[in-house]
């Protein structure tokens, strides 16, 4: 172990990971070491031109470790010195260059667009009405718009989900406050934050809240069900039932909320979720975004069980849009679900 | 006739929704406080929504829309008010200047809520 240890630090690894936290690489040290450590005796050499030549090679190597030192501190300090004033103007000269060429490439290619509305564009092709003309008949789908996210360009979708869930990971990541790693006085502190100058237990917005939040979830339930019938669908219903969510959370705290919703139900539903959507469509990307024959059959367009697999898909995208509004909201409120 | 008379009401109902919407709006702008506000906003949310949707529905005579517009007015009544009367406490606990610029009747009922929020 010990000589795996030391095998690692002599590497290059292990070099740029001392280098990247303590500031200075092992280099300078053993430089340092071997400047510092007497030279091997000369032995053959009478006494004393060994000593005097012993004083003559100290004085020089006191010499040179000074100016050594003098460069070392003079690399080390001028990234917080003259550096930083550098860096600074550089920043500028390099952000209004940058901003000068975004500019000239969107100028560009605005140019090269083709007139609006104009037959002859690319944007009028086969695509658009093979999706009107048999899109009902091959998706299954009424609503054309979910027959077309969900079917033709599913794996779209999936990108799309996965960009929601992304949000809420990289909020996580920075927002999220540790329950392990901070006392008790600053969850006290937090909790008093949180809900200092808010109505506690509004006994009017309670009453409303009981008789108005169920209704909200079953229209989002709706939505999200009749998403391949009506216009609608996951994403949509979905922000209904988050909606509804933060209305019940705000009315009642996080006491009464937690009981249904908890960090690990946003876990366990967000990934069961979309990994059934993942699982079931992301076969498109390997046959180059072409659509399969489903196994499942379309059925009778207009009816609830129809449409192959867009309904389950349409529940999919909306529970995981649901999770995510509500775990956003409670992130940036309380720093935890 | 009757369609004369039913685009007449429908217009006259619309027309009295957008006088009302206006008032309210420069209400909103030209009071200066937040409870002053919140009673003009308060006059869009109920009477406006009332007068613009009853004119749709006088339009659309009997049908499945006009009773979603209904469910409608039904659900902004029942919330707006709430929402009105949060702000409104909101605005009661955390503004430490309320009596410089408004009548307190009693301070028992403030220092109630301020103790409660």
């Amino acid at each position: 172990m010990a000589r795996k240890n030391e095998h690692y630090e002599e590497s290059l690894l292990g070099r740029l990971d001392r280098w990247t936290q303590s500031g200075e690489s092992g280099l300078d040290q053993r430089m340092m070491d071997d400047l510092a450590s007497p030279p091997p005796p000369a032995a053959s050499l009478p006494q004393k031109e060994l000593e005097r030549r012993m004083d003559r090679d100290d004085r020089m190597k006191h010499h040179m470790l000074l100016q050594e030192q003098a460069t070392y501190d003079r690399i080390r300090t001028w990234g917080s010195v003259r550096g930083s004033r550098f860096f600074r103007r550089a920043y500028i000269v390099l952000a209004v260059l940058f901003c000068l060429a975004l500019i000239a490439v969107l100028l560009r290619a605005t140019a090269t667009l083709p007139p609006f509305g104009n037959p002859d564009n690319p944007m009028h092709n086969d695509v658009a009405r093979r999706y009107i003309e048999d899109g009902m008949e091959e998706t299954g789908a009424v609503n054309l718009v979910a027959g077309m996210i969900l079917d033709y360009r599913a794996f779209d979708t999936l990108g799309e989900s996965n960009v929601l869930f992304t949000a809420v990971c990289a909020v996580l990541i920075l927002l999220r406050i540790s329950k392990e790693h901070s006392d008790a006085t600053a969850m006290l502190e937090l909790e008093a934050d949180d809900r200092m100058y808010e109505p506690q237990d509004d006994l009017i917005l309670q009453t409303m809240v009981r008789l108005l939040v169920p209704l909200i979830l079953l229209f989002g339930i709706y939505v999200i069900l009749n998403g391949h019938i009506s216009p609608g669908g996951g994403f949509s219903g979905g922000a209904v039932m988050g909606a509804g969510l933060i209305l019940y959370l705000n009315a009642f705290g996080f006491e009464k909320a937690e009981r249904f919703f908890t960090f690990r139900t946003f876990q366990t539903v967000s990934v069961i979720s979309l990994s059934f959507y993942a699982l079931s469509k992301s076969y498109s990307f390997f046959t180059g975004a072409n659509h399969l024959p489903s196994i499942i059959q379309t059925g009778i367009p207009g009816k609830i069980f129809s449409a192959g697999l867009i309904p389950y898909l349409n529940i999919a995208v909306g529970l995981v849009v649901c999770c995510t509004m509500y775990a956003l909201y409670t992130l940036f409120r309380k720093g935890d679900l | 006739m009757s369609d004369i008379i039913r685009f007449l009401l429908s217009a006259l109902f619309t027309l009295a929704g957008l006088f009302v919407t206006i008032t309210s709006v420069l209400g909103v702008f030209r009071f200066r406080y937040a409870l002053n506000r919140i009673h003009a906003a308060a006059l869009l949310d109920t009477l406006g929504i009332l007068f613009m949707l009853l004119g749709i529905i006088i339009a659309l005579g009997f049908q499945v829309a006009s009773l979603k517009a209904v469910i409608l007015v039904v659900f902004l009544w029942m919330t707006s008010p709430v929402a009105s009367h949060l702000i409104g406490r909101l605005q009661l606990t955390t503004d430490e200047h309320l009596s410089e610029h408004m009548e307190i009747e009693s301070g028992d009922m403030l220092e109630e809520i301020k103790k409660e929020g």
